[in-house]
C-alpha cells in the first residue's frame, strides 16, 4: 500500500502524546542543562490534554492535529505553545479535505509545518533549535518520497536524529539558552529533541498502518 | 526511542579494595590522598564511592591515628602561638612570623607581614585609618595591594614636625600612594599648645570634615608603642619631658597617640585635651583594628592593647607572642579527643514542596492572592489567569498590562493596583501565557486611551503578546509593547535589545503606572516606560538552584562551594560559575558590573532593589544592601530609595539580584507618585 485513508487517524495523535508523556522527564532533564527545565512537563501537559479530547472520537489526522494545536496555542503558552501550535495548525491545513494521505500529501504537510514554525520564530539551521531537526527531516522525506513511505519515512527519521544530535555541538543563538553563549555547547537542544520525537512517532504510526 | 545519554554505569562500585590495604577503606583512601597525591574526586572514582565519603574517610583516618601530620617545628610554633593568641583574645585573625629571619630587621619583616595582611583585608570603597611609626612606614613601603577602587586613607592623628621619617603625614601619604587611594590628611598639629586652641581648631570646617571621614573608617592599621625613652611616642613629641613621671605613671604603652594602662584602660592626663585625632572610644568603634608590632620591649604595651580590646587583628613575631601569652598566664590546654565524625545524611532525591497537585499550583496561588488582596484586585470572568485592578478600567487612562510566566510571585499580580498596572496575566510556571488570557485582560481594562504591554524579553512572551496585540489591533485597540531588557549579564551592552527582562521590571512597571495615573498620553507613557527600562540595570547570583513543582529536582547542578553569577529568573543557569565568595565580594561584583555600564556622574541619584530569588535569608539581603550603599557613597552617588525583599522571585532559588535605576528628574518625580498594590505601596 502506498497511501492511507485520512479517516480514523485520530489515534496517531494519541500515540504521539503517549511518546511525549513517556519522555517527559528526559525532555525536562535536557532542558534543565541550559534552559529552565520545564520543556518535558509543558509538552506532556499539552499533548496529554489533547489526547484526552481526541480519545474515542472518529477523527481525521488533520482534525486531531487541530485539537492539538488549539490546546498548545490556547493553554500552554511559553515559546513551544505557539511554535508547535502553528506547526500543527499549518500541517492540518495542508491535509484538509484530503481523503487519502500519500507521500506527496505527507510531504506537503511537513513543508507546511516547517513554514508554520518559520513564520512565528526566526531561527535558522545552526541556531540550536527545533529547526535543526525539522529542516533536514523534511528535506530527507521529500528527496525519498518517490520511493514510497517505506523508504522515505526511515530516511526522515534518520535525518531528524542526525539533526537533533547536531545540536550538541552548537552554541544557542536564539531563545532562552542563547544567553549562555559557549556554555550551551555540549548539550542537546530540548526543542530539537522533542521535534525528533514528534517526527519519529508520526512516521512510525504511518508505517505501522501501512502494514 | 533514543536512550537517555550520559547515564554512567555505577562503575567501580563493585571494585575490590587492593589486597595490601586489607579491608580498610580508610587506609586505602589515605594512601591515595597522601602518598599518591590524588584528588578526592579521583579517589572517589577509583574507590567507587562518593566524594563526601572520601572526605569522611580522610577525616576518620586522622582521628584514628592512621594518618599523623607533622609540621616543621618553627612553622608549627607560629601556627600554635597565632591560634592561642586568636582564641585567648578573641581576635578576628592573628599572624605570627619567626623572630629570627636572616638579614632583614624585625621591623622590615613585620612590615612585610603587615602589608600582606592588609592587602588581604582591603576592599574597594574602604576608608582606612593609619597611625605612624617605623613599622607602619615599613608596611606602606612594602605593600603590593590588589587593584582597588574608591579607597580613602585617613591620617589617624594630626601631624608633627619631629625630625623622623615616619611622621603621621609621611605614613598616610605613602600608604595612600601605594594603595592608589585618596589621602585625607588631618590639617592640624597632633599636639596643640592648650585645650582652648584645640577647641577652637575643632570648629574649623576643613578639620571637622576630615575628622568626620576619620570617624567613618572601616579599618585602621596601627603600630603599638612602648613608653621607653627611645620609643616612637617620645621621638614624635607626644609626651613632653617630665610629664611621664608626673601624670602617666600608670601607662605601659600607647596607641593612636593615646595612653593605656597594663589592664588596657585609658590613662587620661594633661595631653588628652591637647591631642587632635582618633581617641580610644572612637578607635574601638572601628570595625577592623589591625595592629602590627613586635619586640620584647613591647610585650607589656601589646598585652595592654589586647586586654583593652583596641586590637582585633594582630601581626607579631614568635618571641613577642610567646611573651604575651606567658605574661597572661596562658597554658596550652590539651587537645580535645577526636570525636566520632558525623555520618553524612542520606542523599535526597526530591526537593520538599508545600503544594497539593503540582498542576494546580499556579491556579491555587492566584486564588489565594485574589483573596488576600481582595481590596485591590479582582478576577476577570472566563480567565483564571488574569487579575485586574478593582478600579480598572478607567476611561481616558492608558491601561498597563503586565505579565509572564508564573513562579515569580509576587510578580505579576502583586503590581496591579492604583498607580501601577491595570491587569496582570500569568502563564504556567516559567512559561509565557498564551494569547487568549492576554486578550481577555486587554479587553477588561481598556479605557479607550490605548494599552501598553510590559513584559520581559523572552521569546515565548514576545510571540504570545505579539499575537494578542495583533488580535486587539484588529478590534481597533491601540496596543504598544515595551519589552524589558534590564539583565546586564544576559548579553553584551552592544546587544542590549537581546537581554532578558528580570527584577528591574518593577521599576519600569512603576514608572509606566505613574505616567498613566497622571493621565499622560499613550505616546508619553510608552516613551517613559522605555526610558525607565533603558536606565535600569540588574545582575543576579544564585547560591542554590530552584526546583519546579512538577519535577521537584534542582533545575541545575551547583557544586557545594560554587555560586552561579548572572542567573536569570527561570532557573536557567547563569553566565559564569565561581567559588562562593563573601557577601561584600558578591555585592562588589554585581555593583561594579552595573556601574561600569551606567556612566553615572558624581552626585547622580539612583533607586535600588535588592531582590530575593526566592529563598535567601532576609539578613543576607540587608548585608548586601549595606555594602552596596557603602560603595555608592564612596563613589559619590546618592540613593533615593532602597527596596529589599522578594519582589520578583524564581520559585525557591537561593540567591538575589541587584537592580539599579539611574534616576533623572522626570524618573524621580514619577517614582514618587503614590501607588498601592499587594507588593509595592508608595506614598
Amino acid at each position: 500500500m502506498t497511501a492511507l485513508p485520512n479517516v480514523g487517524l485520530g489515534p496517531v495523535i494519541e500515540e504521539l502524546a503517549e511518546v511525549i508523556v513517556a519522555n517527559k522527564a528526559w525532555l525536562s532533564e535536557i532542558d534543565g542543562k541550559i534552559g529552565d527545565g520545564d520543556h518535558g512537563s509543558n509538552m506532556a501537559k499539552g499533548f496529554g490534554r489533547a489526547a484526552e479530547r481526541i480519545h474515542g472520537q472518529d477523527m481525521t489526522l488533520d482534525a486531531g492535529m487541530l485539537v492539538l494545536s488549539e490546546v498548545l496555542m490556547g493553554e500552554i503558552g511559553g515559546s513551544m505553545g505557539p511554535l508547535y501550535g502553528l506547526m500543527f495548525e499549518d500541517m492540518a491545513a495542508a491535509l484538509a479535505g484530503k481523503s487519502v494521505i500519500d507521500t506527496q500529501t505527507f510531504a506537503a504537510m511537513l513543508q507546511a509545518g516547517l513554514e508554520g514554525v518559520q513564520g512565528v520564530g526566526n531561527a535558522q539551521v545552526g541556531d540550536k533549535t527545533l529547526i535543526d531537526t525539522l529542516v533536514p527531516a523534511v528535506a530527507a522525506f521529500k528527496a525519498q518520497s518517490a520511493a514510497g513511505f517505506a523508504v522515505a519515512i526511515p530516511a526522515m527519521i534518520a535525518a531528524a536524529e542526525q539533526g537533533r544530535d547536531s545540536t550538541i555541538d552548537l552554541v544557542a543563538r536564539i531563545g532562552r539558552s542563547s544567553r549562555l553563549g559557549e556554555r550551551s555547547r555540549g548539550v542537546l537542544d530540548a526543542g530539537a529533541t522533542s521535534c525528533c520525537l514528534i517526527l519519529t512517532s508520526l512516521g512510525q504510526s504511518i508505517l505501522k498502518r501501512l502494514g | 526511542m533514543p536512550l537517555r545519554p550520559g547515564n554512567r554505569a555505577a562503575e567501580g562500585g563493585d571494585d575490590l579494595i587492593p589486597l595490601r590495604f586489607g579491608d580498610d577503606p580508610l587506609l586505602w583512601a589515605s594512601w591515595l590522598y597522601y602518598e599518591e597525591g590524588m584528588t578526592q574526586g579521583d579517589i572517589a572514582e577509583q574507590m567507587g564511592v562518593s566524594r563526601p565519603s572520601v572526605n569522611a574517610y580522610l577525616a576518620d583516618a586522622r582521628a584514628r591515628g592512621i594518618v599523623s601530620i607533622e609540621i616543621a617545628p618553627d612553622r608549627f610554633r607560629s601556627l600554635s602561638i597565632a591560634k592561642a593568641l586568636r582564641d585567648h583574645f578573641n581576635l578576628q585573625d592573628c599572624l605570627v612570623i619567626p623572630t629570627e629571619g636572616g638579614e632583614r630587621s624585625l621591623i622590615a619583616r613585620l612590615g612585610d607581614a603587615g602589608a600582606r595582611v592588609l592587602s588581604r583585608f582591603m576592599r574597594s570603597g574602604d576608608t582606612l585609618a593609619v597611625t605612624w611609626g617605623r613599622t607602619v612606614l615599613s608596611i606602606a613601603d612594602q605593600i603590593q595591594p590588589p587593584i582597588l577602587q574608591d579607597v580613602r586613607v585617613v591620617q589617624a592623628t594630626g601631624g608633627t614636625t619631629a625630625k623622623i621619617p615616619w611622621t603621621p603625614e609621611a605614613c598616610a601619604s605613602r600608604l595612600a600612594k601605594a594603595l592608589n587611594a585618596r589621602a585625607i590628611p588631618i590639617s592640624a598639629p597632633a599636639i596643640v599648645s592648650s585645650p582652648e586652641v584645640r577647641a577652637l581648631l575643632m570648629q574649623e570646617a576643613v578639620l571637622s570634615e576630615q575628622l568626620g571621614m576619620l570617624a567613618e573608617a572601616d579599618r585602621i592599621v596601627m603600630g603599638i608603642s612602648s613608653l621607653r625613652p627611645e620609643s616612637t611616642i617620645h621621638s614624635s613629641g607626644f609626651l613632653e619631658g617630665g610629664m611621664q613621671h608626673a601624670h602617666y605613671q600608670d601607662a605601659v604603652g600607647s596607641i593612636v597617640g593615646r595612653f593605656i594602662s597594663a589592664r588596657g584602660e585609658p590613662v587620661i592626663g594633661p595631653m588628652h585635651d591637647r591631642t587632635i585625632g582618633l581617641d580610644l572610644d572612637q578607635l574601638r568603634r572601628v570595625p577592623q583594628r589591625i595592629a602590627v608590632a613586635g619586640g620584647m620591649d613591647k610585650v607589656a604595651a601589646i598585652l595592654a592593647a589586647l586586654r583593652g580590646g583596641y586590637v582585633n587583628v594582630l601581626v607579631t613575631d614568635i618571641a613577642t607572642g610567646r611573651g604575651i601569652l606567658t605574661a597572661e598566664g596562658y597554658r596550652d590546654t590539651p587537645r580535645r579527643p577526636p570525636s566520632e565524625p558525623d555520618r553524612p545524611p542520606r542523599a535526597r532525591t526530591h526537593v520538599k514542596k508545600l503544594i497539593n497537585a503540582p498542576q494546580d499550583a499556579v491556579d491555587e496561588t492566584l486564588k489565594g492572592a485574589l483573596l488576600a488582596h481582595e481590596h485591590l484586585i479582582a478576577p476577570v470572568a472566563g480567565s483564571s489567569r488574569v487579575v485586574r485592578a478593582l478600579d480598572a478600567p478607567r476611561q481616558g487612562k492608558v491601561a498597563i498590562v503586565v505579565g509572564g510566566g508564573a513562579g515569580h510571585e509576587p510578580a505579576f499580580w502583586g503590581y496591579v493596583g492604583p498607580g501601577l498596572a491595570d491587569a496582570a496575566v500569568v502563564g504556567n510556571i516559567f512559561a509565557s501565557p498564551p494569547p487568549d488570557p492576554i486578550i481577555a485582560a486587554t479587553r477588561a481594562v481598556n479605557g479607550q486611551a490605548g494599552v501598553i504591554y510590559i513584559y520581559g524579553n523572552f521569546s515565548g512572551d514576545v510571540m504570545n503578546f505579539d499575537m494578542a496585540a495583533e488580535v486587539m489591533a484588529a478590534e481597533g485597540v491601540e496596543v504598544r509593547s515595551v519589552i524589558t531588557t534590564d539583565d546586564i549579564a544576559s548579553s553584551p551592552r552592544e546587544t542590549r535589545s537581546a537581554r532578558r527582562g528580570v527584577a528591574g521590571n518593577i521599576f519600569t512597571f512603576k514608572i509606566a503606572g505613574a505616567a498613566a495615573a497622571r493621565m499622560m498620553s499613550l505616546d508619553a507613557c510608552e516613551a517613559l516606560a522605555r526610558h525607565a527600562n533603558a536606565r535600569t540595570y540588574t545582575m543576579g547570583l544564585a547560591l542554590e538552584p530552584g526546583s519546579l513543582p512538577e519535577t521537584r529536582q534542582p533545575s541545575f547542578d551547583l557544586g557545594p562551594e560554587d555560586m552561579e553569577i548572572g542567573v536569570g529568573v527561570h532557573g536557567e543557569p547563569g553566565v559564569e560559575r565561581r567559588g562562593l565568595a563573601s557577601a561584600d565580594a558578591c555585592a562588589d561584583l554585581l555593583l561594579e558590573r552595573i556601574l561600569e555600564e551606567m556612566h553615572a556622574a558624581e552626585g547622580d541619584e539612583v533607586a535600588l532593589l535588592i531582590n530575593s530569588l526566592g529563598s535567601i535569608p532576609t539578613m543576607e539581603m540587608y548585608i548586601v544592601l549595606r555594602r552596596v550603599r557603602q560603595r555608592l557613597k564612596a563613589r559619590g552617588l546618592r540613593v533615593h530609595s532602597s527596596l529589599v525583599g522578594p519582589y520578583y522571585t524564581s520559585l525557591d532559588m537561593a540567591g538575589l539580584s541587584l537592580s539599579v535605576l539611574h534616576l533623572d528628574k522626570e524618573l524621580k518625580e514619577l517614582l514618587e507618585v503614590p501607588c498601592r498594590s499587594a507588593a509595592l505601596t508608595i506614598g
